[in-house]
């Protein structure tokens, strides 16, 4: 990547504001953020907060009531097709998982591909190689239920590498997991993150988490309390 | 792993469903292709009967629906033999008669038998082959020959006798033709006929043959128009129409209503059929509102949700046109074996019926996934991630 696209950020958002028709619900508020490619990133706060909220926004799963988010400095609210950057820029990593409980692991992995360039032969090459990746290449065949809560994860970490995104977005990804699985998940994460120079942002309620990241988001009530660097510089917080 | 792997195990996933909703679809289909089939066999039995021993042109009475409502003064023959080009000319008689098995004329289980009265040593007659006895000579009396299903149907072999308008014919001969009229029908001599009947010096129709090289540049439009002005002594017209085989039965409004009947039946069904489908595979959708969110998440376009719909649709529907159209060519042959119908339909589904069969299974596909694969594209994969 050269310089000039390095300098652009990968995702930014300018005044962002999220309501919700029922109830009249508030969830994001006037929120900017910029956040540059091969960045750590976790957004933490409460239950309710919003934070889930902006994941969604940022993944294109969701579009803000207000405001606008960009992708490379493309405005995505006048994009028509979203999805292709979803299908081929992001990848999504769910607390439950969200593993189609019909296909095997290799299979799952493959899921995504569909919508990228490869023939199946080298969906079914390269779904191995990830699985390999995340040290699941042995339990390829076996479906969801057959693995272990932490094994999903793997399977579903392996999934979201499947088109090489240059971002992932995890919701909570061991917040079903006990301490020694997520440990080990976040483990992965770092080598991603360190091998792959992938950017990550991770929503968690962890501090075990946050502390692994390189900067931590803070959000409460919909809005951004805190946003600073936690190796080595704090950055000023951009709403209000 | 291929798309349609996905699409298969999605099938398989849902086992009962999917045999369920092609089981429905397979009544539809093999309703539309008895239907079709049957309607088909008609016309294709039609132009067989009329062409065979090439036959060119057909004359009946103008004004009349058909062959058996027409009646012609038989002399006409020998008027259309005149006409230069025409090669041999074949009057004959058909009728429709009730037939009893039993000679007990109490006997009310009857079933309808065509009998047709044509000349002997007729032209017509090459195109027969006998399986048993032969064909009769201009001097026998009262005599009959049986097509092959009919002979099967009422039991009657060479030496046996058959009752038509309470007159007994002797069999001599059971014949065999590709055509399944003359195979469910039988023949007698036309004067014969005529005398049982009632109708002396009458036919419903004459068959023409035609001697191309004698025609010079006249085509056989022109030998029909030729036909159409014959007069008779005094004088007047004969009223009647001659025209080309093909013609006659694309213009046979029996054929027509029976078209019009399998079409607008199998239509009915298929609609039913594509009712089940919609049902189907919009409950399917509301069921997986989450499989699909997840599918949108990481990364399916809305068009590749729709191909995943369609193709299950397409699937269901392709099992359901393969056991349709088994259903339809079983049942279609055991029809045939049946004596009311035996004669009139050959028992067997020609290649294009069951065509039109699958492109109606594919239609239902396509009218009954359309909805629900829109309904799943809509889907907002945010909101339906939380669906449980």
């Amino acid at each position: 990547m050269n310089e000039e696209a390095r300098d652009v950020p990968l995702l930014r958002i300018e005044s962002v504001e999220r309501k919700y028709p029922d109830g009249n619900v508030t969830a994001l508020e006037n929120v900017n953020l910029s956040i540059n490619v091969g960045e750590y990133v976790a957004i933490m706060g409460p239950s309710g907060s919003g934070k889930s909220t902006l994941l969604n926004i940022l993944g294109t799963l969701d579009r803000p009531t207000s405001g606008e988010v960009y992708f490379r400095g493309e405005p995505l609210g006048a994009m028509k097709d979203t999805d292709r950057i979803r299908a081929l820029q992001i990848g999504f990593i769910f607390q439950s998982f969200l593993l189609l409980p019909t296909l095997s692991a290799v299979q799952n992995v493959q899921v995504p591909m569909f919508e990228g360039p490869l023939p199946a032969a080298e969906r079914q090459r390269k779904a191995l190689e990830l699985l390999e990746l995340v040290s699941m290449q042995h339990r390829a065949k076996h479906r969801p239920n057959h693995l272990s809560v932490g094994e999903r994860q793997r399977v579903a970490i392996a999934r979201s590498l499947a088109n090489d995104p240059t971002l992932i977005l995890a919701d909570e990804p061991t917040g079903n997991l006990d301490s020694h699985t997520g440990e080990a998940i976040l483990n992965l994460f770092d080598r991603l993150h360190r091998q792959r120079g992938l950017t990550l942002i991770v929503v968690t309620h962890s501090n075990d988490v946050a502390e692994r990241a390189e900067r931590v988001i803070r959000i409460s009530d919909g809005k951004v309390i805190e946003d600073r660097r936690v190796h080595p510089d704090t950055v000023s917080v951009e709403s209000s | 792993m291929w798309f349609i792997t996905f699409v298969l195990i999605n099938l398989r996933h849902r086992l009962a469903r999917t045999m369920l909703t092609a089981g429905g679809i397979a009544v539809a289909i093999a309703t539309a292709v008895v239907l079709l089939g049957v309607s088909h066999d008609f016309e294709q039995s039609a132009l067989d009967s009329l062409s065979s021993g090439g036959v060119e042109i057909l004359v009946i009475q103008e004004g009349v629906l058909d062959q058996l409502s027409s009646d012609l003064d038989a002399s006409l023959a020998d008027r259309i033999r005149a006409i230069p080009g025409v090669s041999g000319v074949s009057p004959g008689l058909l009728e429709l008669i009730d037939y009893s098995k039993n000679s007990n004329s109490e006997d009310r289980n009857v079933i309808s038998v065509l009998v047709q009265g044509w000349e002997p040593g007729t032209f017509l007659m090459d195109e027969l082959k006998f399986i048993e006895g032969g064909p009769y000579a201009s001097d026998d009396k009262k005599v009959a020959l049986l097509g092959k299903t009919i002979s099967q149907s009422i039991d009657k072999h060479v030496g046996d006798t058959v009752i038509i308008q309470r007159e007994k014919f002797k069999v001599v001969g059971v014949y065999q033709s590709y055509n399944v009229f003359e195979n469910g029908a039988i023949t007698v001599p036309l004067k014969q006929l005529q005398e049982v009947m009632f109708r002396e010096n009458s036919a419903t129709g004459f068959s023409v043959r035609l001697d191309h090289a004698a025609m010079g540049d006249a085509t056989n439009e022109e030998i029909c128009r030729e036909i159409n002005a014959i007069l008779n002594d005094e004088g007047n017209s004969y009223g009647v129409v001659a025209m080309p085989t093909q013609e006659y039965i694309s213009n046979s409004v029996y054929l027509k209503t029976a078209h019009a009947m399998a079409w607008l039946t199998s239509l009915i069904a298929v609609a039913v059929g594509s009712f089940g489908m919609l049902n189907t595979m919009l409950m399917s959708v509301i069921e997986r509102i989450r499989e699909i969110s997840i599918l949108r998440a990481i990364g399916w376009r809305r068009g590749r949700i729709v191909r995943m719909i369609m193709g299950e649709c397409v699937f269901i529907s392709l099992i359901g046109a393969l056991s349709g159209s088994v259903i339809a060519v079983v049942f279609t042959w055991w029809l045939s074996t049946l004596p009311a119908a035996s004669g009139f339909i050959r028992g067997t589904v020609a290649l294009d019926v069951l065509g039109i069969g699958l492109a109606l299974a594919i239609g239902v596909a396509l009218v009954g996934g359309a909805y629900p694969a829109y309904q799943a594209s809509r889907l907002q994969p945010a909101e339906g991630l939380s669906h449980e």
